[in-house]
Parts: C-alpha cells; sequence; structure tokens
C-alpha cells in the first residue's frame, strides 16, 4: 500500500472520541402492496464528535434510507438509532439534513431562508435581530453576504446550495446529514465547493454523515468512508482516510485514495476477491 | 435595441380591435337590423358618455366593485381556509371536493333566484351570489395547490425543525401559492359574474343594474355600452393586476423558464 494514500483499516482509529451519533442493529425492509423490499441488514456504526463519516456504496443499496433514519423520515424495521443517548423518533433540527437538491424556500429571501431554522431554536425564539445578525454571519462564511436581499430564483446553483449550506449550519445541528451533495454542478463549481465546505468544516467542527457513489467526492471529504455491500445493504468494510485538509479533488493523492475505495466496490461486484482490508 | 416580442404583437392586437370596430360599422351601415336595435360604435360611445356625464356610470361601477371587494374577500377567506382543511386532510378533501365540483356546474346566475328568497332585496343577497360563485373555485384551487406542492419542501421545513402548528403558514399556503393565485383569479373572475348577474335581478345600482334599466328603456345602445365596459372592467383586472402576479408567482417559485 502507498502510504502517501494514508488509508488505514477503521480498526486503527482512535477509540476516544465522545460517540455522537450510534446506530445498533438498524434494518429497514419495505413493504409496498404484498412486495418486501429488504433495504438494509443490521448496520452498526459509530460517529464520533467533529468526524466527517461517508457512506459510499452502489446505488440501491440502502445509503439513502439510511441517513433518511437518521434524520427521522423513515422508522428502522428493527434496532435503535441514538443521537447522544437520546432514541430519535421524528425529524429535528438536531440532525439537519442537507438534501441533493437545494431545497431553499422559494418565497422567502436568501436572508429569511437562512433565519428560517433559527426561529424554533433555543436563544432565538423572539429574537429576529440576533437571528439575522447570526444569518449574515452564516452568509459571510458562505461569501454570499451581498446576496442577503435576494430572491432565491436570482441564485445560480451553486450559490443556491451555499445558501442551503448556511441554512443547514443555522441551527448549529449537532449532526449534519448530507444526501449526495451538488451532483446537479459542474465539475469546476463543484471542486470549489468542496474546497469550501471542508474550509468550514474545519472551522465549525460539524459531525456530518455524508453519502455518495463518486470514490472522488468519498476519499475528498471523509475521515473516514464505509463502504457498503449491493442489496440488502450492509457494511463490507470500513476506510480512514488520512490525508491532510484542506483537499483538492484533483489532487493525485486524493485519485489514489479514490481508487482504493472504488476498488472495494469491484471485488464485492464480481465477488471474486474476498477480503476487508487494503 | 430589438423591439421585444410583446410590443411587436402590441400593435397587430391594436390593428385587430380597430379591424372588429371597423366590421361593426359596417355592419351597422349595412342597415340590415334597424339602428334602435342594433347601435353604431360611435352611438355606444356617445351613450356611455351621457351616462357618465349624468353621473349614472360611476356611481354604478364604484358600487359593483366594492360589492366584489367586499364579497370576494369573504369567499376568498372561506375558500383558503377550507381548501387548507381539504390539502391537509384526506377525509375532508374527499367529502368536499365533489362538493364545491358539483356547485361549480351550476352557473353563477342560477345563485339569484335563492338569494331572492332568502334576503330579499338586500345588500346581503348579492354577497351571497358573489360569495357562492366563487367560493368553489378557490377552495379546489387551494387544496389543489397543496396537494402538489413538492415533497422536499415539506421533509425541508421538518428537518429544519418547524413545529406541526407552524407549517400551514410558515410553509403550507406559501408553498401552495402559484396554485391558490391561480384559484383567486378564477374566483373572482366567476365572482364577477354573479355579481352582474344579481345586480341585473335585485339592485337599485351597480353594472348589472345599468344593463336592466337598458333593456327597461328598450336602449340597446346602454345595453351594449355596459356589456363593453363589463367586459373591459374584468379584462383589466384580469391582465394587469392577476396576471402579472400569477406571472410573478410562478417566476419567484421556479415555475417558469428564465427568459
Ligand atoms: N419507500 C420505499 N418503498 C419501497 N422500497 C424502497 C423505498 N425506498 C427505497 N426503497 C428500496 O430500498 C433500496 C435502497 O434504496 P436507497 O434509496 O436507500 O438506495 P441508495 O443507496 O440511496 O441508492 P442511490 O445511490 O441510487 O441513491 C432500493 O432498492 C429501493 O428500491
Ligand atoms: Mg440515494
Amino acid at each position: 500500500m502507498d502510504p502517501n494514500a494514508s488509508s488505514i483499516p477503521a480498526t486503527a482509529r482512535a477509540a476516544t472520541a465522545t460517540v455522537k451519533l450510534r446506530l445498533t442493529r438498524v434494518t429497514k425492509v419495505f413493504e409496498s402492496g404484498g412486495q418486501r423490499v429488504e433495504a438494509l441488514q443490521p448496520i452498526d456504526l459509530e460517529v464520533s464528535e467533529g468526524e466527517f463519516v461517508v457512506l459510499f456504496g452502489p446505488s440501491g443499496c440502502g445509503k439513502s434510507t439510511l441517513l433518511n433514519m437518521i434524520a427521522g423520515f423513515e422508522e428502522p424495521t428493527s434496532g435503535e438509532i441514538t443521537l447522544e443517548g437520546q432514541p430519535v423518533t421524528e425529524p429535528g433540527s438536531d440532525r439537519l439534513m442537507l438534501f441533493q437538491e437545494h431545497a431553499l424556500f422559494p418565497w422567502l429571501r436568501v436572508i429569511d431562508n437562512v433565519t428560517y431554522g433559527l426561529r424554533w431554536e433555543p436563544g432565538y425564539r423572539f429574537r429576529p435581530r440576533r437571528r439575522r445578525e447570526k444569518a449574515m454571519e452564516l452568509l459571510r462564511l458562505v461569501h454570499l453576504e451581498e446576496f442577503a436581499k435576494s430572491p432565491v430564483h436570482e441564485l445560480s446553483g451553486g450559490m443556491k446550495q451555499r445558501v442551503a449550506l448556511a441554512r443547514a449550519l443555522a441551527p448549529d445541528p449537532k449532526v449534519l446529514l448530507v444526501d449526495e451533495p451538488f451532483p446537479a454542478l459542474d465539475a469546476l463549481v463543484r471542486a470549489k465547493l468542496y474546497t469550501e465546505l471542508q474550509d468550514i468544516l474545519v472551522r465549525t467542527r460539524k459531525t456530518i454523515v455524508s453519502v455518495t457513489h463518486d470514490p472522488r467526492e468519498a476519499a475528498c471529504l471523509g475521515d473516514r468512508v464505509i463502504v457498503f455491500t449491493g442489496r440488502p445493504g450492509s457494511i463490507k468494510a470500513e476506510l480512514t482516510v488520512e490525508l491532510p485538509r484542506p483537499r483538492d479533488i484533483n489532487d493525485p493523492k486524493v485519485a489514489e485514495c479514490a481508487g482504493i475505495i472504488a476498488k472495494q466496490l469491484e471485488e464485492e461486484n464480481n465477488e471474486t476477491i474476498p477480503g476487508e482490508k487494503i | 435595441m430589438r423591439p421585444s416580442p410583446e410590443k411587436k404583437y402590441r400593435g397587430i392586437v391594436l390593428v385587430f380591435y380597430l379591424a372588429l370596430i371597423a366590421l361593426w360599422q359596417t355592419l351597422f351601415s349595412l342597415q340590415l337590423i334597424p339602428d334602435y336595435l342594433f347601435p353604431s360604435p360611435l352611438q355606444v360611445a356617445r351613450r356611455l358618455w351621457e351616462l357618465g356625464s349624468d353621473g349614472m356610470l360611476w356611481p354604478s361601477m364604484q358600487a359593483t366593485l366594492l360589492r366584489m371587494a367586499v364579497g370576494f374577500s369573504i369567499a376568498a377567506g372561506i375558500g383558503l381556509l377550507t381548501g387548507l382543511l381539504m390539502g391537509m386532510s384526506r377525509i375532508v378533501n374527499r367529502c368536499l371536493k365533489s362538493l364545491f365540483l358539483g356547485l361549480q356546474t351550476l352557473p353563477t346566475a342560477a345563485w339569484a333566484p335563492i338569494s331572492l328568497l332568502l334576503f330579499g332585496l338586500s345588500e346581503r343577497g348579492i354577497y351571497f351570489v358573489i360569495i357562492m360563485s366563487s367560493l368553489a373555485a378557490v377552495a379546489i384551487a387551494t387544496s389543489d395547490g397543496i396537494l402538489q406542492i413538492p415533497p422536499l419542501y415539506l421533509r425541508a421545513a421538518r428537518t429544519l425543525g418547524t413545529p406541526g402548528y407552524a407549517m400551514p403558514l410558515r410553509v403550507i399556503l406559501p408553498a401552495a401559492l402559484p396554485g391558490i393565485v391561480t384559484g383567486i383569479k378564477l374566483g373572482w373572475t366567476l365572482g364577477w359574474h354573479g355579481a352582474v348577474s344579481a345586480e341585473l335581478i335585485k339592485s337599485s345600482v351597480g353594472l348589472g343594474y345599468l344593463l336592466y334599466m337598458g333593456r327597461e328603456l328598450n336602449d340597446a345602445a346602454q345595453v351594449l355600452g355596459i356589456m363593453v365596459l363589463t367586459i373591459l372592467f374584468g379584462l383589466l383586472l384580469d391582465r394587469f393586476l392577476f396576471a402579472q402576479i400569477e406571472h410573478r408567482i410562478r417566476r419567484r417559485w421556479g415555475l417558469l423558464q428564465a427568459a
């Protein structure tokens, strides 16, 4: 193994950090109209404070399903999900989800979108001035402060995603859930957004669970990459990416690391080479 | 600078209307129908002018508009509320939707006789006709608008911590606004029909009343004049008020391709 790629088995991970999110034997079976789809086999996963975990796997393996269950949009068929020891029951801003599409509210201006979630947060209730200040701070973070008063439809796709990120960070979620970020954007904008996202993460020390089926994206963003098997999904391998941040998605080291991650899938696809480690 | 296509068409449309008036004038000049039954454009315009300077026109227009303002506000309020309930509860939707669809098949003028029986010749009777004419359109459009809300908005609202009690005002109604505006536009038109129909039967002022008077006096110029005026009024509000609002909202909600 190339030491520069620095992918090491997950077992070597420091076990001292506090666990934010814990999934214990979580499964999901969809039943609709007599049809039974087993989406996820028992999943055990722990996410530590400040960690960026990427769920990586083939299409249909249940990555979005897992994220939806953490967010509280769906209930696990069995097993338990806890956040700081409290079981997850419904959607809430402590496990905020950032969607594939920006999902900004078109009836609100940029700044009002960012303040939206703060309305019900302790410390911000009935304090519009404080909400506005916080929102401006976040808009500065994503370099969009001069667009605060613009209607959403006047922004470009990349700008909208950045506003969505600011909106998601506003209520200071304990865990940020990201489902396939920025898929609809061109490579240049994406690369820029990745740098920006990492920069923000380093500064805010957010705990993040993100989903992707792009190995480069996984290598670029993740502290740890969880590789899933095809449906019904189960965890096939865990890889720790120890490249220094910020990482450039076009960096050869990232590409190399992405190769190692992608290999995990290939091995699974033709089912010839067994093995959990690289 | 290239003229916008909108501007180019404006000239053509103007020519079309001038041609229409010329056709009317030609038919008149052929004298196929006696002129007291079929007046010329000029006679109609003159009659409108007379009505105006006699102080008949303005109070009537005011009266009809005021009735619409009051009656339609009530209808829109009730329509929005029932539409919201229909949009949020499947049972309410099943029950009320068929009822409202049924009511919508009724011509608006058909509300006038029952209103006469219920309210006599009072102003309330006209409000009743306006409300019954427009209510269903607003309610149905609101509930349809709500059912067509992209689920993504609702999921985003929930993950951002929106409590249930805040959903209707903060998310559901604004997200359904494009549908609601379409319903308001249609409801206003139907209410306008209802108002003029009711005034025909039971009032002493208003555009409908002037139509009725024109018929009583065998004054074809007045009848045609008021008809033209009513059309112009409706068109003006539709094109320059509701259509503009609708367009803006649809653009803002990303429902139109950017030009
Ligand atoms: N509501 C549902 N009802 C029935 N089956 C479902 C439902 N949602 C997901 N599934 C099934 O569960 C499996 C996992 O779906 P999921 O969307 O989680 O996959 P994914 O890993 O996110 O895939 P992709 O990478 O394509 O987004 C799929 O086979 C899908 O058909
Ligand atoms: Mg998915």
